[in-house]
Parts: structure tokens; C-alpha cells; sequence
């Protein structure tokens, strides 16, 4: 691709770069369901952060499809997955003694999911 | 991978710091390092995401002891060199000779 | 030929590497150097919290607005003119007197550039990414936010390419004032969460 041009600067800028992908398979998981955060190790890229692995959380909402950080990080192309946003209590991520109020919310990909059970 | 930069849920780092009225670039090599990767990669060079991984794989020490926008600089120089579009052989020379003169 | 004393020389600094840099990628047509001022000045100057205050008072003066503001962030903030980078997806998280969010990232810096401009330092170190998911009630109070005991605390860790913006509770005795006015009281640090709008005299 060329050299983005100075008077093209503003309009890339707000145009921006979605990573927004269409998915043709149906999502597995649905709003208000329980799922486990699985317990993968990549050595490669992943945005999947260890103090969620291993944990159950409760699926919030789907966000739609999006591009796959994990594969275009080592220019692996898009492979969209379904993007769902999960609630972790505190207390399931570190223990009794966080407060029993409070959550952490955290984007996961379809693959970085597994049904709890 | 497994790295330094994923912190959620470490000890030991101490209190948030706050500066008073920080400005939006604390250098000017700074503005320079943001507008050369965000121009680079506006020009296809690498993705967000690679840029993301370089990052991640800086030696753990130098990831905590380095200025954010030193961490933008080694992923320019890292993939801009992986990708042959500006090798180290070309930076390091071009560096030693912009480098001021030693006096004698 | 000329060079540097690799034994004893410390390697160059980053002002130096960035300079040789730059000069390279010019010299082969890689970036335009008329766009490499372009866009420091458009993010030093033109995008800055100042938007994302904009879309808090429309949503504190128009409940309408608020409705689809909560309900598609994107498409609402997009009315009021902001988009692009690192705000292509953007969802607001609305603070109640019961529900207190809180944004960060905790792998990186991931930031709503469009409505927040470029984060301050202490979002993208250590001490904040590695604390706030695991103790937000110390790390607010650090900031001067007190989180009542019945209160719940929801950390949004922006891990993937969605973007994060708190529409923060709306103070006290402001009925009927202007949008401007309202923009005034919002403070960057109440958009990420980590701070309330500014009180009326």
C-alpha cells in the first residue's frame, strides 16, 4: 500500500480500521448462559489474560463477529469468530476475599470459550 | 504467550502515579514514534495485532523499565526489519551517522 | 569510515532512533512527511476528551439521546461527529447511583481514541493494568471515588477491539442547564471511570 497522504490523514483517522468480520457459523453461546474461560497457554498472541483461564463466567451479550486477534498477529488472515462479552464475579477470579459486589466484564472469542459444567 | 504485559492481577507494582496536567506528548520523539507507527501501519505495513505481539515479546525487564512510546518504537524497528522494509542494518548505520560527533 | 565505539558507546537513545527512523521510511516513500505533522496535530490538538464531554451532556440533556447512546455507542456517538480510530466499536456503560464501571486494559493501552484522545500515562503502566481488576474499590479510592458498600463495582478490561466510555452519573442541580455548560463539569478521568464530574458550586 502507498504512504497514506497528508491530506488523507483526517479522513483515514476517522474512517478508522473495524475489526468487524462476518461469521457464517451460528454462535455457540448465548446471552445469560454460564462458560468456562479455557485454560490455553499460546506461546503465540493471544488476548485471552490468565487470571480469567479456567474461571466461569455468565455470557452477556454476543457482539457480533469480529477478526481474530490471535491469528492476525501472526498473519494467519481474519477467521472471524463470534465476540461475546463475559461477566467473572470477583470471587470466582481471586477468591473469598474480594468483594461479593463486584465483576470484571472481558471480551472473549468464540474458541477462547468452553460450556461449563 | 504467557508475557510481561499480562498484568491484570499482579502485586508489587505500588500506587497509580497521576501527573497534573500531562500533556498529550511528553517529547517530541515521542509525537514522532506515534505518527511513524500509526503511518506505517495506515500504509499496510502490519496490523495492530503484530504490532501488539512485538511488543510482547520485549525482554520482560526492559518491557517495565521503558517509556510506552520506547515499546511503539521496538515494534516499528522489529517489524519493519522482519519485513525487510528497513532492515537493522540500514537503521543502525543511518543512526551512527545522524549520531552528534564524539569531540576530541 | 566513521563510526561509533560499540565497546563503550551506550546504544542510541530513542529521540535518535526515531529521527533515523522516520528519515528512512521518507527517504523510500514509506510515510508522507507533510502526514507525519498532520497527525501529531490532530491528536495533540483536534481529539481530546473535549468529545467525549460533547456526548455526555447531549446524553445528560436529551434522555432520548441516551437511550440510543446506551443502546448502539457506535451510531450514537458517530451523530455527534466522532469516529475512527480505536472507537470503531464503541459501547458506554452507564454509572448509577448502585453501578459503578471502570475501564482498562490490561494487556496494553486499548483507549476510545475518537471521544477520550490518547490515554495519559498511568491508564498504560503497570501499576493501574495489573490493580484495578483485582482491588477497584483501593484503586478508586486512591483517585478520590469512594464506592458505597451496597454499590457494585464491573471492571470492562478491553481485551479485544470493542472501546469502553463511562456516561457518569449527572450532578446534582444542574436542571436546565446548556450543553456547554454540562460539557464543563465532565472530566476525562469520570469517562474511563476512575473519577466523578466535577460538582457545581
Amino acid at each position: 500500500m502507498p504512504a497514506l497522504p497528508k491530506d488523507m490523514v483526517r479522513t483515514a483517522i476517522q474512517a478508522g480500521a473495524s475489526a468487524r468480520a462476518p461469521v457464517t457459523t451460528p454462535p455457540r453461546f448465548r446471552a445469560g448462559e454460564t462458560v468456562r474461560a479455557r485454560n490455553i497457554n499460546p506461546v503465540g498472541h493471544t488476548r485471552l489474560p490468565r487470571y480469567v483461564r479456567g474461571k466461569r463466567g455468565v455470557v452477556q451479550v454476543n457482539h457480533g463477529g469480529f477478526a481474530f486477534a490471535d491469528t492476525r498477529a501472526h498473519e494467519l488472515g481474519d477467521q472471524p469468530q463470534h465476540l461475546y462479552s463475559v461477566r467473572f464475579e470477583a470471587r470466582e477470579l481471586w477468591g473469598n476475599d474480594a468483594s461479593l459486589r463486584d465483576a470484571v466484564y472481558i471480551d472473549l472469542w468464540e474458541s477462547y470459550i468452553e460450556p461449563a459444567v | 504467550m504467557n508475557g510481561i504485559h499480562d498484568l491484570g492481577g499482579m502485586h508489587g507494582f505500588g500506587p497509580v502515579v497521576q501527573e497534573e496536567n500531562e500533556p498529550v506528548f511528553h517529547e517530541d520523539w515521542e509525537r514522532h514514534a506515534f505518527a511513524v507507527l500509526n503511518l506505517t501501519m495506515a500504509a499496510g505495513q502490519y496490523t495492530v495485532d503484530e504490532l501488539r505481539h512485538s511488543i510482547e515479546r520485549m525482554p520482560p525487564a526492559q518491557y517495565l523499565e521503558t517509556l510506552y512510546y520506547e515499546h511503539w518504537l521496538h515494534a516499528a524497528e522489529d517489524l519493519l526489519d522482519k519485513k525487510k522494509v528497513v532492515t537493522r542494518e540500514e537503521l543502525e548505520r543511518r543512526i551512527a551517522e545522524m549520531a552528534p560527533k564524539e569531540k576530541k | 569510515m566513521k563510526h561509533a565505539d560499540t565497546h563503550t558507546e551506550p546504544p542510541a537513545g530513542p529521540a535518535l532512533r526515531v529521527k533515523a527512523l522516520e528519515s528512512l521510511l521518507v527517504e523510500k516513500g514509506l510515510i508522507d512527511p507533510g502526514a507525519v505533522d498532520e497527525i501529531i496535530d490532530l491528536f495533540e490538538h483536534r481529539i481530546g476528551p473535549r468529545n467525549g464531554a460533547k456526548v455526555v451532556a447531549h446524553a445528560w440533556a436529551d434522555p432520548d439521546y441516551k437511550r440510543r447512546l446506551l443502546q448502539n455507542g457506535t451510531a450514537a456517538i458517530a451523530e455527534l461527529g466522532f469516529t475512527g480510530l480505536q472507537g470503531e466499536d464503541m459501547v458506554v456503560l452507564e454509572n448509577t447511583p448502585r453501578i459503578y464501571n471502570v475501564v482498562v486494559c490490561t494487556l496494553c493501552s486499548c483507549y476510545p481514541w475518537p471521544t477520550l484522545g490518547l490515554p495519559p500515562n498511568w491508564y498504560k503502566a503497570a501499576p493501574y493494568r495489573a490493580r484495578v481488576v483485582i482491588e477497584p474499590r483501593k484503586v478508586l479510592a486512591e483517585f478520590g471515588v469512594e464506592v458505597p458498600a451496597d454499590a457494585e463495582v464491573r471492571v470492562w478490561d478491553s481485551n479485544a477491539e470493542i472501546r469502553y466510555m463511562v456516561l457518569p452519573l449527572r450532578p446534582a442541580g444542574t436542571e436546565g442547564w446548556s450543553e456547554d455548560r454540562l460539557a464543563a463539569l465532565v472530566t476525562r478521568n469520570s469517562m474511563i471511570g476512575t473519577g466523578v464530574p466535577k460538582v457545581t458550586a
